[in-house]
């Protein structure tokens, strides 16, 4: 009774449409005048997939999206917990400074570095040339490589915070037993670091790595306001492409197999991430 | 050497320390501070390579012009008032039962079905977002209030259920049957004894909720048309309006981030708290 009303909402707003998409997903539907017409084309879309060009650029361009992303982002998200786990960095502006960005709406969020990459009047063309670093203003999200460069250091921008977080949680929840324990031995700050923070933090690490991996999955917000896949859809991803196919080609079957493609892979990674949080606590998921 | 100086470090790290958090800072200060120049900078101090910091560049007329002309913007604020209240509003009166029943009754397969619930919050939205909209066309609802209100329980109902099931299940037992010798139901424990005792973890669930809810732009993208436009939607077609209006843009781009900005700032320890616990405790 308590439970129902909550599982109800769900199933309506989440399992029918899932079901829907994969239904979608087996036909050809096209929209005119409004009404769609549905034709039965059996696995037609997926075997589409293996053949449209953009859509591999498009799965390539995830792929190497999320693999940079979570790597920095951990590696970035590690330092900053460290930092902070550090009786310097205990203040409580340190919160405030990780709290903002992501509370930072991803559009605005985009729009300020459009801004800021701006190619005629950009503060980072105007810093960069002060500093004699480039002789003349560039295009920021002009050429493909910087285009997702750039996108990288604006998302992973957004994203440290949030996983900072979650790693300084994990650290301060290391027993100070252990580090008294070291010091009684003699170790070195730095074997302590390697022999019991590292390995008591590679549960937070590895939750970390999984949700970064499905949060860079399903990045959009930021590429539609500053590249909209551009140049020559050097930048888009799959999220995108499915939003691209479906919204704006309005080929929904084909649009539906491309969404069902970053949903396998969603739930796949899902299920590691439950994975990893239940032998940690195995009395907690009675 | 002593344990707290082992633990801090000698002056060497100290000094590294100090130099990175500032390193830090600007990281993650620098953008900000630059959009809240610009909002107050005049467009032909903007316009010369590089900026003009002089202090005649610095005006209020962006702000002012932008919070006295732009009814879009007001609009937008208003609709993504609306939509994150109701929503937020929403998600707790189902989500706060639910979690309080995956968390303490004995539920057959409870641990299952918060699992289940945690993976949904996981979901991407172009998973559910196209047959959503053919049937929220059909039905006529696009560009309703309450459709994106409904609709962004998909992610904020299984936020707000696996935040309040981590509290719950640290309330210890004894509570529970002291309720009971008292002759106090399960409705009467829940609302009476449970409620009260939750108050932070509430608020965090809430918080965290509404600002998902007003930052939301890929669904407001394709259910909303003009009239409950929300204000993501607003700043991204400012952002092709105005495209070289760069201190009118920056002032929108503030004020609309102004009030989630503030709210996190002031719950911060709850937030931090909420979301450490619920992402990472099974």
């Amino acid at each position: 009774m308590f439970v129902a009303p909550a599982l109800l909402v769900l199933a309506l707003m989440l399992g029918y449409p899932i079901l829907q998409s994969w239904w979608l997903s087996f036909q050809r539907v096209q929209l005119q005048a409004g009404r769609a017409s549905e034709t039965w084309t059996g696995l037609d879309n997926y075997i589409r997939l293996f053949a449209d060009a953009t859509f591999l650029q498009a799965a390539a361009n995830s792929a190497l999206f999320c693999l940079v992303e979570v790597v920095l982002v951990t590696l970035i998200a590690l330092a900053v917990a460290l930092l902070l786990n550090h009786p310097l960095g205990r203040g409580g502006i340190w919160k405030i400074m990780l709290i903002i960005p992501w509370a930072i709406a991803p559009v605005a969020h985009g729009v300020l570095w459009k801004w800021i990459l701006n190619s005629n009047y950009g503060i980072l063309n105007g810093l960069l040339m002060q500093l004699g670093v480039i002789d003349s203003y560039q295009v920021w999200l002009g050429s493909p490589v910087s285009a997702m460069a750039f996108l990288l250091l604006v998302d992973i921008w957004k994203s440290v915070p949030f996983i900072a977080l979650l790693l300084l949680a994990g650290l301060q929840r290391i027993p100070q037993s252990l580090y008294r324990a070291a010091y009684m031995d003699g170790a070195r700050p730095g074997a302590a670091f390697r022999h019991i923070t590292l390995p008591q933090l590679r549960g937070a690490i590895a939750i970390a790595v999984i949700l970064q991996t499905i949060w860079s999955l399903r990045v959009f917000d930021i590429i539609f306001v500053l590249t909209s896949g551009g140049p020559a859809d050097a930048t888009v991803m799959m999220n995108f492409m499915a939003y691209r196919t479906t919204f704006n080609f309005l080929d929904i079957g084909y649009g539906a197999a491309i969404a069902n493609v970053i949903f396998i892979v969603t739930v796949l990674l899902a299920i590691i991430y439950i994975r990893l949080l239940q032998p940690r606590e195995p009395g907690a998921a009675k | 050497m002593s344990y707290e100086r082992y633990r801090s470090g000698g002056l060497g790290l100290k000094t590294g320390i100090a130099l990175a958090l500032g390193v830090f800072a600007v990281w993650s200060l620098a953008p900000i501070v630059w959009m809240v120049m610009t909002s107050f900078m005049r467009q032909r101090a903007l316009i010369v390579r590089p900026p003009d910091f002089s202090p005649a560049s610095f005006t209020l007329a962006n702000v002012t012009k932008i919070i006295g002309e732009s009814d879009m913007l007001w609009q937008g604020i208003l609709n993504s008032a609306a939509v994150a209240l109701l929503s937020t509003a929403i998600a707790l009166a189902l989500g706060a039962p639910a979690a309080y029943a995956l968390a303490r009754l004995r539920l057959p397969k409870a641990g299952a079905i918060s699992f289940l619930i945690l993976a949904t919050q996981m979901l991407p939205g172009i998973a559910v977002a196209i047959p959503l909209f053919l049937i929220i066309s059909r039905i006529g609802m696009i560009d309703h209030i309450v459709t994106l209100a409904l609709v962004y329980l998909t992610f904020n109902l299984p936020i707000v259920i696996w935040i309040l099931r981590g509290f719950f299940l640290s309330i210890p037992d004894s509570i529970e049957k002291a309720a009971a010798v008292d002759g106090a139901g399960v409705v009467q424990t829940f609302v009476h004894i449970i409620l009260p005792i939750s108050r932070p973890p509430l608020a965090a669930a809430a918080i965290f909720a509404f600002v998902e809810a007003w930052n939301e732009f890929f669904f407001a993208l394709i259910l909303t048309r003009r009239s409950v436009q929300t204000v993501p939607l607003v700043i991204s077609q400012f952002q092709g309006q105005y495209q070289t209006a760069f201190g009118q843009m920056m002032a929108a781009a503030l004020i609309s981030v102004l009030p989630v900005i503030l709210l996190a700032i002031v719950f911060r320890n709850h937030i931090i708290r909420g979301f450490a616990d619920g992402m990472s405790k099974g």
